[in-house]
């Protein structure tokens, strides 16, 4: 049981990634973590997987809305989203079959009842082997809670993770964060998908699943898809 | 006593919280911990109890919404009712409610809200904390254990009950230690049944101070409208052909689906029960002896079995017998249905169960599936037995 990023060049280079495996993506604001982080998830969609998102920054519907905006072909019945960010707006609005609704991002336990209720579902009704959570983003959740709260909520998520055969992808964005928060974090990782700046725009990488990280690798953004160039 | 609405935990409890005592439901990660205490407070002020809501992560009006979700009418009880809010002042919004603390991240803050809102209650009530662990999260371990120990003390000078929601994140071992065993008269589990995913959750008692713990677990589930129900994945609905076993089954049920052909049952009957606090699905088989092998199939991991015999018709009796032990029942919680009581020739129960050469101890009960008649009064039985068992 593997997985796949969907990012054509960084996948030839660090080959299939294992089940159970969390990784951090980190990069600058504006850089594309939210396109990166749902084209992971849709290449999910494509392979049979499942996929849970934790919205932490915009409402459930306009992360279903992105894959509406690029007429990519979701199958409803196997993506879940956590919304931790419609109510604290002050609507009420109910959860459905794809969007169950958390109180607010320092609600840690329910945003960590839902993504289990999510997995529970995919696992035991749908017989779902493989499922991607995607956390967007961790830097919120460290904005309402403090470093520690978060250390022991990921601790248990990084490990039901494993337990699940799963692929975790948490987001944080650059320069919201210090030095330690983000050492102290990255004891929970497996790897990483680094985004830097660069004369040219942005470029990415990965580190942590080949004995040294890959290139750096200029990219666009087209729609759904992400294109590398050397 | 306060009761916790949790019939089969109050059972356990003998009857609920002694007034000025405390309790803690402790729920692990990613297990629905937080709606036991919203339910024990829904129960109190619709009791006439008061009761005060102590929310620590999440808006007032959300909390009102989300009692609104499981059916619990808490504006309906007036002045009974009250939120502290020691969540707005941490995301900077306005509160309307009576109490609002002003530092969330200070437990003297929160103390001094907890002290007035409790010599407000002019008879003794009860003060159920949304998240004991959020507010640790934001005041720290051994600051928030000192102040649970002087809200206690608070609590039992004016005779009320505290419930305490806690999530067991991996604190220190000593903080776990002290709020699973020390500081609290009684402690419930609220637990997982974990493999690759949470598949099942159970909650049970694992101390109490004023009475024997019954050391059982009960599986439940959360519903909306209804909350936490004991739940049953699994019971039996079995007997001879024509029996009147898909009838039972959509008796009983609050839904129920039937896979038939010309009113015969060729797969299953399934139905989901929702009675007095308890849920269950009910899978009822086939009577027919060709298909053996599927009820062979139903029949895995039952938790209690109905035999349904039809009281008129004594020659399949034998063959209700056999059900049971193509079934492997015996061993399981039984309860023998002495159906069509209403018509002509129809046997009692005490001659049913010599017929049929069954101990004392298995319980035969009349009914009638037709009406209804008998049918909830066995589940009761049945359910109070693999309770038991459990």
């Amino acid at each position: 049981m593997t997985y796949k990023l969907g990012i054509a060049r960084l996948d030839e280079l660090i080959g299939d990634i294992k089940s159970g495996t969390n990784i951090m993506m980190i990069g600058p604001p504006i850089s594309g973590k939210d396109d990166i982080a749902n084209i992971i998830a849709y290449q999910g969609l494509l392979d049979a997987n499942a996929a849970v998102i934790v919205s932490t920054r915009e409402p459930g519907n306009n992360v279903l809305e992105w894959f509406e905006r690029y007429n990519l072909d979701v199958p409803m019945d196997r993506i879940g989203i956590v919304d931790c960010v419609t109510r604290t707006l002050g609507f009420g609005a109910p959860d459905t079959d794809n969007i169950k609704m958390a109180s607010s991002p320092v609600d840690l336990t329910g945003i960590g009842v839902k993504i289990s209720q999510f997995f529970e579902h995919f696992w035991m009704e749908m017989h779902l082997r493989e499922t991607r959570l995607c956390i967007n983003s961790l830097s919120t959740i460290l904005m309402y809670s403090n470093l520690q709260t978060v250390f022991r909520f990921l601790h248990v998520f990084t490990g039901r993770i494993k337990a699940a055969n799963a692929l975790g992808i948490y987001v944080i964005e650059e320069g919201m964060h210090d030095e330690k928060t983000i050492v102290t974090l990255k004891q929970l990782f497996d790897g990483m998908i680094e985004i830097r700046e660069s004369e040219e725009g942005y470029q990415i990488r990965a580190v942590g699943f080949t004995p040294k990280p890959t290139p750096w690798f200029d990219y666009e953004i087209d729609g759904a898809n992400i294109v590398l160039r050397s | 006593m306060i009761e916790t609405g949790l019939p089969k935990l109050d059972d356990y409890l003998h009857g609920g919280i002694p007034k000025g005592k405390t309790l803690v439901y402790y729920a692990y990660p990613g297990v629905e911990g937080a709606v036991f205490g919203m339910q024990s407070l829904c129960h109190s002020i619709s009791n006439g109890i008061n009761g005060v809501y102590v929310a620590s992560s999440t808006e007032p009006h959300r909390i009102r919404e989300q009692l609104g979700e499981f059916g619990w009418d808490a504006e309906g009880c007036g002045d009974r009712f009250a939120i502290i809010d020691a969540f707005s002042g941490l995301i900077g919004a306005d509160s309307h409610e009576r109490y609002v603390v002003a530092d969330p991240e200070d437990t003297r803050s929160l103390t001094q809200c907890i002290k007035n809102a409790m010599e407000d209650m002019r008879e003794p009530g009860v003060i159920v904390f949304e998240s004991l662990s959020t507010i640790m999260d934001l005041c720290g371990e051994s600051e928030t254990l000192d102040a649970i120990e002087e809200w206690n003390q608070y609590a039992m000078l004016y005779d009320h009950a505290m419930i305490y929601n806690f999530t067991a994140w991996p604190y220190s071992d000593d903080t776990l230690l002290a709020i699973k065993e020390d500081i609290f008269d009684s402690t419930i589990s609220v637990g997982g049944i974990t493999g690759n995913v949470i598949f099942g959750q159970y909650f049970g008692v694992l101390k109490t101070n004023w009475t024997d713990a019954v050391r059982k677990f009960i599986l439940f589930k959360v519903l909306k409208p209804g909350g936490v129900r004991a739940y049953i994945p699994k019971i039996l609905v079995t007997g001879p052909f024509d029996a009147g076993k898909s009838t039972f089954v959509h008796a009983l049920s609050t839904r129920a689906v039937s896979v038939d052909r010309l009113g015969t049952t060729i797969a299953l009957d399934h139905g989901h029960v929702d009675h007095k606090g308890f849920a269950a699905d009910i899978f009822g088989t086939p009577g027919q002896e060709r298909f053996d092998p599927i009820i062979k199939l139903l029949s895995r991991e039952a938790m209690g079995v109905f035999l349904i015999l039809d009281s008129t018709r004594a020659e399949d009796f034998a063959r209700g017998r056999q059900m049971l032990e193509i079934t492997r029942s015996f061993g399981l919680p039984v309860v023998i249905i002495a159906n069509k009581q209403d018509r002509a020739g129809a046997l009692t129960p005490e001659n049913i169960r010599g017929k049929l050469d069954m101990p004392e101890n298995v319980l035969v009960m009349p009914a009638v599936a037709a009406t209804g008649e008998g049918v909830f009064e066995a589940f009761e039985t049945l359910i109070d037995m693999v309770m038991e068992v459990g």
